[in-house]
């Protein structure tokens, strides 16, 4: 189709140049081109809106290119790392900086599975605290408890991690390096670590779980609570055998997405683990109490001061981290798809 | 027929009592149930409340000089102990990066709402603001950092920063302007189409209008979520001022905001002619003049929304 223009129209169409006479008035001629001028506004701005949609598209496409194109150089360059040696080893020390010899070394282990520990047992603890917040919210609460309780969860999902982490090197440090004295033979510095870094997170996605579990719920139809109810169960039967099973696509979606949460979280979590490039020798209790290391916080604390293939390393880290986010958003979606209720 | 009430059975009577049973420790069940469940909704709330407060009191109880934080007038000035600085630029880079986020944002949700048909198209473009806003925030950081420091030549600056939070915030941004339109009644629109208008005239007049409550809460909460980021500004926008001073509107320069602020003085290293203590009181008065920043928002959120609703349906 080609595009309207301004300027003189084409010759008009037999019929209405026969009700005009021998041809059409000014008024009449200002009209249809008044028309064609909105239409011609209309088709640049569906242009421009489906750029802006399509924008969505090329900055994801563009993160996953150039995080993904830096991060392969990694295996491809001299003096670079293997992928067994970077999944598998041990030692992270990219710049060379603290081994005798000065060649670096690209053991990433031990910075993915502090990742990995810390989001299992965050998530573990954060997600019976967030449904029982969202049964709280849907269930059982009486109406004032909600008007105060709403806008406090919505501004915690939205919580600064610098404050968080802010607070946690302030008070919850302090506190816990008293606390585990025992466990760590008085180490001044027992409060750093695993342990202070899961509380942190704790804090920081029971409202992300909780909020998306109150819409799971609240989706879930009267009829199912009524049926039970009539049925004759108690309140807590009507929500642990119809509620619940009913929103549980839904309830798992939420907690894959404080997975995603927790596993990204850069700024609250680097601020309680404390920093250390050493993997625990062995994997006990006091393990958790002690300075420890994630990806996040070696990115954050690491990549400015890197250059060349150890800066690659960083690189590799940080493709680690979206591919991780990536297949977590993809199971969210598949959970979101068996939803019952929406 | 007889009215003569049956004599109740030794076996019924057992069967009453077992029902009777079963029935207390159903409802001793249920009671410890919805305890516990009050009990975890106070315990967070709690929690909540006390971060809150604990946060506001640090910022009066640390000390710098001899008075509070917070009631010392250095803190608020632009020497190396105020924090003058750092408000400003969390505000310019606010703004900045809203400048960049409305129309972008507010545009894409346009084309979702009222143009797209369901198609493959419009599946690729939700998937993409899904994945988008389950990238890390560090990631996202870096990637500012490749894109637009080191390929647009954008360096460590302003502008770089406000790029990358717009990457951010695009998706949070889209799915709250969508909700603000979605709301508007389809009505409205058949209506507006059916006297001849055309369907962006449509919106410019009728949707547009009609949603605005949604845009601006959608406004004021992405605020929130810019002015709390730290992360992906990191590496983008700088950690420190330069010494020329930043009181400019110039897009170019580096410069820090409240939250880098906060972790820089609390992690990497404290500024010459600062002691350490003075860094952690400083800390403790921004993460206070922070929470309290976000606090008149969400709740500025709230109440700008309902005020533009009222007058809007009144009108």
């Amino acid at each position: 189709m080609d595009m309207p223009r301004r300027g003189p129209l084409p010759p008009l169409p037999n019929a209405l140049a026969n009700v005009a006479g021998k041809g059409i008035d000014v008024q009449t001629q200002l009209e249809l081109q008044n028309v064609r001028r909105g239409h011609l506004y209309d088709r640049i701005a569906r242009t421009v809106f489906l750029l802006c949609a399509i924008l969505l598209v090329i900055v994801i496409a563009g993160i996953f290119f150039f995080v993904g194109q830096n991060a392969l150089h990694l295996f491809f360059e001299p003096g670079g790392a293997t992928f067994p040696g970077f999944f598998g080893g041990t030692t992270w020390d990219p710049t060379g900086v603290t081994s005798d010899s000065g060649i670096p070394q690209y053991g990433a282990s031990g910075l993915i599975i502090g990742s990995i520990v810390i989001t299992f047992f965050s998530v573990l603890i954060a997600t019976p605290l967030a449904i029982g917040v969202a049964l709280f919210f849907v269930e059982v609460s009486p109406g004032w408890a909600i008007r105060f309780f709403q806008p406090l969860l919505e501004i915690f999902v939205g919580v600064p991690s610098v404050v968080i982490g802010f607070l946690g090197l302030v008070v919850l440090v302090p506190f816990m390096t008293k606390l585990v004295a025992p466990i760590t033979g008085n180490s001044p510095v027992g409060g750093f670590g695993w342990a202070a870094a899961i509380i942190v997170l704790v804090v920081m996605i029971v409202p992300t779980i909780a909020s998306i579990s109150i819409d799971a719920l609240r989706a879930v139809p009267m009829s199912v609570r009524e049926a039970s109810l009539a049925l004759g169960s108690t309140r807590w039967q009507m929500m642990s055998r119809a509620v619940l099973p009913a929103a549980l696509p839904a309830l798992a979606t939420a907690v894959v997405f404080g997975m995603a949460r927790a596993i990204g979280e850069t700024l609250a979590v680097a601020m309680v683990l404390g920093g250390s490039d050493i993997l625990p020798s062995h994997f006990g209790l006091d393990t958790f109490f002690q300075p420890n290391t994630n990806i996040t916080q070696a990115i954050l604390n690491e990549f400015p001061e890197t250059y060349g293939v150890s800066r690659d390393a960083y690189w590799m880290l940080a493709f680690v981290l979206l591919v991780i986010s990536f297949l977590f958003i993809c199971i969210s979606r598949y959970f979101a798809s068996r939803r019952v209720y929406r | 027929m007889s009215t003569q009430v049956e004599p109740i059975t030794a076996g019924e009577r057992a069967s009453n009592a077992a029902m009777s049973r079963l029935l207390r420790r159903l409802h001793t069940g249920n009671n410890i149930a919805v305890g516990v469940i009050w009990a975890v909704a106070m315990l967070v709330a709690l929690i909540f409340v006390a971060i809150i407060v604990d946060l506001v009191i640090q910022g009066f109880t640390a000390r710098l000089g001899n008075t509070a934080v917070l009631l010392n007038p250095d803190f608020w000035g632009g020497t190396e102990f105020g924090i003058a600085s750092e408000v400003f630029n969390t505000f310019y880079i606010l703004i900045l990066t809203e400048i960049f986020l409305v129309p972008i944002a507010l545009g894409a949700a346009i084309y979702l709402v009222e143009y797209a048909n369901q198609g493959p198209l419009v599946a690729v473009i939700r998937f993409a603001a899904e994945t988008l806003a389950g990238v890390p925030t560090i990631v996202l950081g870096l990637f500012g950092f490749i894109l637009f420091s080191a390929q647009f030549q954008l360096h460590i600056s302003r502008l770089a920063g406000a790029l990358t939070l717009l990457c951010l915030n695009f998706p949070i941004a889209l799915r709250l302007f969508e909700q603000g339109l979605t709301a508007v009644p389809r009505d409205l629109r058949e209506g507006s189409l059916a006297m001849g208008a055309s369907k962006w005239r449509m919106i410019r007049t009728v949707v547009l209008p009609s949603a605005l409550p949604g845009i601006v809460t959608g406004i004021i909460l992405s605020a929130g979520r810019i002015i709390g980021e730290t992360a992906a500004i990191v590496f983008t926008m700088g950690e420190t001022n330069p010494f020329s001073g930043v009181f400019t509107l110039n897009p170019l320069i580096a410069s820090d905001t409240l939250t880098v602020h906060i972790w820089y003085l609390k992690t990497q290293d404290i500024p010459p002619g600062v002691t350490a203590a003075e860094a952690s009181a400083i800390a403790a008065g921004s993460a206070a003049v922070l929470v309290v920043i976000l606090l008149v928002i969400n709740i500025g959120a709230r109440s700008i929304g309902r005020a533009i609703e009222r007058r809007i349906t009144a009108a």
